[in-house]
């Protein structure tokens, strides 16, 4: 497959636009979850992953073929999510960082009137609660624990889409799967 | 719980892939005698089998004609020539 979409985007790159068709069929749904898994909003994930296409294209000449055309496109994608993210108007968006605070949102900033763990597992399908329960992580976490999950990145690649360094990458994708350890551990 | 810190931190290791040989056995045999720290380290993989248990969403229909639609004008080059 790797194949295929390399010819396609040597083709784009010579001026075919229809080629960038089938790159967008290859990568849409992946690159949708992702944005949505980001997002936690269908109608913003397709704004988002539609916008993440369209730069792709427009900056196509940008992009060095020796590399992962997957790694690049993600780039895009998340750092749009994120530039969304922080778009949010934080009283109306809980999972928007409190100022002040290291990754602490507005969720824990409720008072507990929370049912118990137990309770509110069973009152919701699993799925949702673990999906619920990625969203709240802070998105710097979420991103990664993603890439890795659902994504099935190396590390040393989620470096390169976030553009950040491979001990940064690991030391969030530890406190991440702490976080989310604490938080699943009842289901 | 806090002959903890060192051996969560192998976890870790461990769940990256990045555990030397030596470092396996200390957790092995950590594990073996304490029966928190084989709770931690359950929970932790099982987490990881959670979050890999989500569905995968789809696009939604029309995605690719609409991204297609929105595209900036081709620059083709072939120009008109008379």
């Amino acid at each position: 497959m790797d194949m295929i979409i390399k010819e396609k985007i040597k083709q784009v790159k010579k001026g075919n636009q229809a080629a960038f068709e089938d790159v967008v069929l290859y990568y849409q749904d992946k690159i949708y979850h992702h944005c949505f898994r980001m997002l936690g909003n269908a109608h913003e994930a397709e704004d988002i992953a539609q916008e993440a296409f369209i730069r792709a294209y427009v900056n196509i000449h940008s992009y060095d073929d020796r590399r992962k055309f997957s790694t690049w496109l993600y780039r895009i994608a998340t750092n749009l999510t994120i530039d969304r993210l922080r778009k949010r108007k934080p009283d109306y968006y809980l999972d928007a960082e409190v100022k002040g605070t290291e990754g602490l949102d507005m969720y824990s900033q409720l008072a507990s009137t929370d049912r118990l763990p137990d309770e509110e597992v069973q009152g919701m399908e699993i799925q949702n609660f673990i999906q619920q329960e990625i969203l709240k992580l802070p998105a710097k976490y979420r991103s990664i624990i993603m890439l890795r999950y659902l994504e099935e990145f190396s590390l040393q690649e989620i470096s390169e889409i976030l553009d950040i360094p491979l001990g940064t990458v690991k030391t969030r994708i530890h406190r991440g799967r702490e976080a989310l350890r604490k938080k699943l551990r009842h289901v | 719980m806090d002959c903890n810190k060192e051996t969560v931190e192998l976890m870790h290791k461990y769940l990256d892939g990045e555990l030397t040989k030596d470092e396996e056995i200390m957790l092995r045999e950590h594990l073996e005698d304490c029966e928190e720290c084989q709770k931690h380290f359950h929970e932790l993989k099982r987490t990881i089998t959670l979050i890999k248990s989500t569905d995968t969403i789809h696009a939604p229909n029309h995605f690719s004609t609409s991204v297609m639609k929105n595209l900036p004008a081709e620059r083709k080059g072939t120009k008109y020539v008379r």
